[in-house]
């Protein structure tokens, strides 16, 4: 429970200190649902467009925010004063995952409550929206934990382009070869789903991609949690 | 006395990604600090004070050897409830002060009243309660560092560490954080200060190391440190001045002039032959910054020891 309360504290502490790239992204929703407001039915192919951008958006701040969680407060030193407690590394890393995990709930929320009041009423799916929004929350909670896991010991831009990579070749992988591949780092397998959808089509995600991403979300926290345990954070990571 | 802190023949090294250059910060580095003391940490820039500091917190790792903090290992997340710790370069989230303190107290386990309590009393301790609602980013340099000592105290710690925690003090704040550190040792508190102001750890500590290129060179009280054995100090009358290598006339008409230990016994002799009158002879008495350019080397010089890895 002391453990729960402490990642909880630095979920929201995170959160707090991201604040203005959060409030960034929420407004660009709120741009879509402007959109919305000013189109007729005609252009709801071109909303439906902007409304997968946004849920790419979102996965690529994951990315930011777990790259660069780590690197900022090693860098301001912030991270001394807060390791100084009596808080294990591993919960301090389990709070800015967390963290980053609101960051993309609180924006798949804004997208999700966007599209149901824009693009619902113009024939899509309540229910397939919802689950396309879950598509993204995984997608981010994923990505942001490959992210993290480099983040560990790289500078944010080394982080950001192996977390490209290692994300990347699985799904080049699947595309090419399709089967296991689908459940390996399946952010190709998230990506299309959402990508793929049409008010006609929507479609959804084979059963088992959600869950599997969120495990190896988990087994990366933990690896990510092993390497920070070892190393030495006040030193800088340039 | 148990001992709080406990440095057992300590090695760190630094050594880049991809580079073989290796710093060696801290080599054979053994202390121990005892309950109840405010324990003094000197040393030139690039000794090694804030590895060995970082090193107890758990911030870094050793290369070899090992510490202890309360009897558990370096690290141990639940001793440091038991520790309040002040970073050389206060960096803290920007936000009111009060919230501040509420934040760092709340990951040290406390919670409700008795975080609001504890907050209030923290924030009075470093005479800040009446800032409570502005917002950290405003604070002076001086302020910061006592926001960051009231984080440290929030949770009445029984261990301090604080890395150089009156460098931007003005001198009336820097009295009151020195009465703090006594009324901390009154109440068996142990306190482990790195300082560069040595008339401060004169005046506070028990105990004092010296470190330099990562070794403890001198460990003592500062009375035993600062009395030389090698030179004494003689007071005489009745003589005259030239025939004393180094004798000086005081306002009262005394010659006092300094005589090795070797050379104690003759000197008396000759003021005796010579019908002079001894009023004194005593160890000669230096100062901490005599002995810290004796430790350490000429004034100025930074430090570090780098080797090129095999």
């Amino acid at each position: 429970m002391k453990h729960l309360r402490l990642i909880g504290m630095i979920a929201i502490n995170f959160v707090r200190e991201q604040r203005w790239p959060i409030l960034v992204l929420q407004l660009s929703v709120l741009g879509l649902a402007a959109l919305g407001l000013l189109s007729d039915a005609r252009d709801r192919e071109d909303i439906l467009i902007t409304f997968k951008q946004l849920g790419m958006y979102g996965v690529a701040f994951s990315v930011f925010f777990g790259g660069s969680a780590i690197y900022n407060e090693r860098r301001s030193r912030r991270i001394l004063a807060v390791l100084g407690k009596a808080i294990t590394r591993r919960d301090y890393l389990s709070g800015l995952l967390l963290g980053v995990a609101l960051a993309a709930a609180l924006f798949s929320l804004m997208l999700g409550f966007t599209g149901t009041w824009i693009l619902c009423p113009l024939g899509f799916s309540f229910f397939y929206l919802w689950h396309l929004m879950e598509c993204v929350v995984a997608a981010c909670v994923m990505s942001a934990a490959v992210a993290l896991f480099f983040s560990t010991h790289l500078n944010p831009w080394m982080s950001a382009l192996l977390t490209g990579l290692t994300l990347g070749m699985p799904g080049a992988l699947a595309f090419r070869f399709g089967g296991f591949w689908e459940y390996i780092l399946p952010l190709y397998s998230l990506g299309r789903v959402f990508l793929n959808a049409s008010f006609e089509h929507p479609g959804t995600v084979a059963g088992w991609v959600i869950p599997a991403a969120m495990i190896e979300a988990v087994i990366l926290w933990l690896a990510a949690s092993w390497i920070f345990d070892k190393i030495d954070v006040a030193v800088a990571v340039d | 006395m148990p001992a709080v802190l406990e440095f057992q023949d300590i090695i760190k090294d630094y050594r880049a990604l991809f580079r073989r250059r290796t710093v060696r910060a801290l080599d054979h580095f053994t202390l121990q600090v005892e309950e109840g003391e405010i324990f003094g940490f000197l040393g030139p820039n690039g000794a090694g004070k804030t590895t060995a500091i970082h090193l107890a917190m758990g911030f870094v790792r050793p290369t070899k050897g090992r510490g202890l903090m309360f009897g558990k290992r370096f690290g141990h997340a639940a001793t440091r409830c038991r520790v309040g710790f002040l970073a050389e370069n206060v960096a803290l989230y920007h936000r009111s002060a009060e919230n501040l303190v509420r934040f760092y107290g709340a990951l040290n386990g406390l919670h409700g009243e008795t975080l609001s309590r504890r907050t209030a009393e923290a924030l009075d301790t470093v005479s800040l309660l009446h800032e409570s609602n502005r917002n950290v980013a405003k604070f002076s340099r001086g302020m910061l560092q006592r926001i960051g000592l009231a984080q440290a105290i929030v949770h009445d710690p029984d261990l301090l560490i604080l890395d150089e925690p009156t460098s931007a003090l003005d001198p009336l704040a820097r009295y009151a954080v020195r009465e703090m550190l006594l009324d901390w040792r009154r109440r068996g508190k142990t306190i482990f200060l790195s300082s560069h102001l040595l008339s401060e750890v004169e005046l506070v500590c028990d105990r004092i190391a010296v470190l330099n290129l990562g070794r403890v060179v001198r460990l003592g009280r500062p009375s035993d440190l600062l009395e030389s054995r090698e030179h004494f100090e003689v007071i005489a009358s009745g003589i005259p001045m030239d025939g004393f290598p180094g004798a000086e006339k005081q306002p009262d008409g005394r010659i006092r002039f300094l005589a090795s230990a070797a050379a104690q016994r003759a000197m008396i002799e000759r003021i005796w032959t010579m019908g002079g009158e001894i009023v004194s002879v005593s160890p000669h008495k230096r100062s901490l910054e005599d002995l810290f350019l004796e430790l350490t080397g000429s004034p100025g010089s930074e430090r570090g020891s780098t080797q090129e890895a095999s």
